[in-house]
């Protein structure tokens, strides 16, 4: 039974527990508010505040994700107490002395953690904006100062953007959530870059990937966990072809959900992977489920729930839907949808999201003919304007308008209109990156063409300065030079740096 | 003096050896589809499959096999029967010319059409999945459409953990690990003695290991026919081949059964390229009047050629 209440003006959710007390904060914000510019801002935020309880033998964490952000602490009451108001205290005032360092912290966070394939199928998904954001790194972080961080927290690290769980007895005495007012702040809408689906796009060789955004619900979630289980028989048990399998489902606050599902692969395996998974999506999308498969996972997931239950950890998820506006579900209401599910509803479930599918095959494996249409890594138009040759043919043709840039090579161009310009990352020797909001990325290397530099400052122009990263010095090794002699086009290494058709980072 | 009569020609037409299929032709040609089925339904399941392969070689089916599939998507034989029919649609735009002689726009078409074969295929495979016929065809799809050696080799298991002496999709398996798809020959060499070394006596299987010389033979050694007989004829290919005989075509528990024609008719090839002219004679005569296209069209027209070998073989009559 979950108890609603107030603190502080903050809504609070309380329930009781079997297990050691625990309490969360949790914010409706997370990356996909970020403009690409500002990607990691929430991030860097999170640490800041946590700051302060440096290595204290707590029981504690922080974590930012697409849609929330939470402040979470497991411990004795009192303990609680001084988690969530010194959490609170920080974010009202952030240590700013500290922003160096944990830049540097984050940085190395992201540099040693690999980019995961659902982060790479978001961005191939919704592009380089709200949705897609998880798929970027965090370029933010080089440029935001103390003012970008204090005017992102007054609008999203605020009373009214904010829910408050305890799995416990009752609101601690002491508890003192001393937030600035503010209102809430609406999950953006997902965009998509995918104009035809089921889709796929080339990925790693040692992975499959596959996701689709269907109606939240129950029935979804069981499929995620019957899609598990025909995975891991086909290609684990029967076909020795992958070791790890996962299923993910994660609700999203428009009514949606997002079912992705991983396979990795041995390289001299891949294509047999990529042909077992599609097989496994076939029979799905065909409805060929087992009723016991659906029993047997739905009832895993009672058990589940009711000991998530008893243990406050429905709390969470209920404090997400009380931000995003969502009715909240009790226990038994969530059984009660459970129980049900039946196999047609599985089969609509799978049918609808075989249908959304978005697919990363191994290495560079086509799928066109297992009925995937390939996702767009060009741009369909070129834009208006002058027309720069680069020096000695070193580099693909630059064309510079009033709306925008385009880069053509052979019969293939992408293009970034300012109007729909993500970021741009500027390097102090001129070199540039243009990400359009379909992550369709324009490369200039000023050194390649003549009155190259000269072409980067118009372009800068009439760029919205909010949308420049200003990036960190690189090895003069590293910046591309045209050919020495005419005769030397030299072209290889630094065409192919150059002209980057394939979005990502 | 009269003139000598002409050689008589040896009747290629599978049809002629298996009754069968003029029976499914007959149904497939009058749109009978209970008659099909019972045609099929009746037949081994190595027999089952070569009759849905008929389908590759005839036309205008397409409408019919598709009427069929949507009164009920879960007929596996018309799965079968379809895919292989616009898997041979799709082979007859192609051309059997290598590819590197066959014009890009024959090429995309050619792929555009296997790919609409494959996903039937992978649509009959998800609801027949335990239907040898279906995973046959798709061992070629697989090939046609260059999906890589381990999604071949995981389709072959797939069908192999059905029927694991299942000839028309181990020939299927076999080509794609020669050379010219891809394979080495190691690998083709190794799979046909594997398999034949795993049938049981007087089975099909060991036709494989004459199969894979044959296919070494000519893609290495197939423009001299000095090269090619030394190739054949040198010791280990030559036990080989005399082994995977015993153990078949020439094993007292061969049955004529469907493919029976094929499998000796491909071990007569081999040995009378090796010039062993009595082995050749004995499966000649075995044969009498039947004979088959393939393999015999490597060396030419079959028929005349054929008549040739056997001629000099001197058996099986003139």
């Amino acid at each position: 039974m979950i108890i609603r209440q107030e603190v502080d003006g903050i809504p609070a959710l309380i329930a009781p527990t079997n297990g050691p007390m625990h309490a969360g904060l949790a914010f409706r914000v997370g990356f996909a508010d970020e403009p690409l510019a500002r990607r990691g801002i929430t991030h860097l935020i999170e640490h800041l505040a946590l700051y302060s309880f440096g290595v204290a033998d707590y029981h504690y964490n922080g974590a930012t994700g697409v849609e929330h952000t939470y402040f979470h602490m497991q411990g004795a009451e009192a303990d609680i107490v001084a988690f969530l108001n010194g959490v609170c205290s920080g974010l009202r005032d952030l240590p700013m002395h500290r922003l160096p360092v944990e830049k540097e912290i984050l940085r190395t966070e992201e540099s040693s953690r690999g980019e995961s394939p659902a982060e790479r199928l978001a961005l191939w998904r919704h592009g380089a904006r709200d949705h897609g954001m998880p798929g970027y790194p965090e370029w933010g972080l080089h440029g935001l100062t103390p003012d970008d961080l204090r005017s992102w927290v007054a609008r999203y690290f605020n009373r009214g953007n904010a829910v408050l769980w305890i799995a416990g007895p009752g609101v601690p005495a002491g508890l003192r959530l001393d937030l600035p007012d503010g209102t809430r702040q609406v999950v953006p809408a997902p965009s998509s870059t995918l104009p035809v689906r089921p889709a796929y796009f080339t990925g790693d060789s040692n992975v499959v990937a596959w996701d689709a955004v269907v109606k939240r619900g129950a029935a979804a979630a069981v499929f995620a966990d019957v899609l598990k289980r025909m995975m891991f028989r086909s290609l684990r048990q029967e076909g020795g072809l992958s070791y790890n399998v996962l299923t993910d489902y994660t609700p999203r606050a428009d009514g949606r959900a997002v079912i992705m599902a991983v396979a990795d692969a041995l390289p001299e395996k891949q294509d047999a992977v990529l042909g077992g998974f599609v097989d496994v999506l076939a029979a799905a999308r065909l409805g060929m489920i087992d009723e016991s498969e659906v029993t047997a996972v739905v009832n895993q997931r009672r058990d589940e729930m009711r000991h998530a239950d008893a243990a406050g950890g429905r709390l969470p998820g209920q404090a997400f839907n009380l931000l995003d506006g969502r009715p909240l579900q009790s226990l038994e209401e969530a059984l009660a949808e459970l129980d049900a599910v039946t196999r047609g509803d599985v089969a609509a479930i799978a049918a609808d999201a075989c249908a959304d599918g978005l697919l990363m095959t191994p290495g560079d494996n086509e799928a066109d003919w297992a009925g995937f249409a390939e996702a767009p890594s060009e741009s369909e138009n070129l834009v208006d304007g002058i027309v720069y040759r680069s020096i000695g043919d070193s580099a693909p043709r630059l064309t510079a308008g009033e709306k925008g840039l385009s880069m053509t090579r052979m019969n293939s161009a992408v293009t970034v209109l300012f109007d729909e310009c993500a970021a741009v990352l500027a390097w102090p020797d001129g070199g540039r990156i243009f990400i359009g909001n379909d992550a369709v990325q324009v490369r200039v290397e000023p050194a390649l063409y003549p009155d190259g530099h000269a072409v980067v400052v118009a372009l800068d122009a009439r760029v919205r300065p909010e949308l420049r990263v200003t990036m960190p010095p690189r090895d003069p090794e590293r910046i591309p030079r045209p050919p020495a002699s005419t005769t030397d086009t030299g072209s290889g290494s630094a065409l192919s740096r150059v002209f980057r058709r394939i979005r990502g980072r | 003096m009269l003139p000598a009569m002409p050689p008589r020609q040896p009747v290629l037409d599978p049809a002629a050896a298996y009754p069968r299929i003029n029976a499914l032709r007959t149904a497939l040609d009058s749109g009978d589809w209970p008659e099909c089925r019972s045609v099929l339904d009746a037949a081994e399941p190595v027999e089952r499959t070569e009759l849905t392969m008929i389908a590759f070689g005839e036309t205008g089916l397409e409408t019919f096999l598709r009427g069929v599939l949507t009164g009920d998507p879960g007929d596996g034989a018309a799965g079968a029967l379809l895919g292989q029919h616009l898997i041979g649609a799709a082979w007859r735009i192609r051309t059997a010319a290598r590819s590197e002689q066959v014009s890009r726009e024959r090429l995309a078409a050619f792929t555009e059409g296997l790919e609409v074969a494959e996903r039937l295929l992978v649509d009959a495979a998800a609801r027949s999945p335990h239907d040898p016929a279906i995973w046959t065809a798709r061992l070629i799809t697989a090939r046609g459409l260059r999906l890589g050696r381990s999604e071949a080799r995981r389709r072959y298991d797939r069908l192999a953990a059905i029927d694991p002496h299942h000839l028309p999709g181990q020939w299927q398996f076999l080509q794609q690990l020669c050379p010219k798809s891809g394979g080495v020959w190691a690998l083709a060499h190794t799979f046909a003695g594997e398999t034949a070394a795993a049938a049981p006596p007087g089975s099909f299987d060991p036709v494989l290991v004459a199969e894979a010389h044959l296919e070494h033979w000519l893609e290495e050694h197939g423009r001299s026919a000095a090269a090619g007989r030394r190739y054949l004829s040198a010791g280990p290919v030559r036990d080989e081949l005399n082994e995977a005989a015993d153990r078949s075509v020439r094993h007292p528990a061969f049955r004529r059964t469907h493919g029976w024609v094929r499998v000796t008719s491909t071990f007569a090839m081999a040995f009378a390229l090796l010039d062993d002219r009595p082995a050749a004679a004995a499966l000649f005569t075995a044969l009498g009047d039947l004979g088959s296209d393939r393999p015999w069209d490597y060396l030419g027209d079959p028929g005349p050629t054929i008549v040739k070998y056997r001629k000099r073989a001197g058996g099986g009559g003139t």
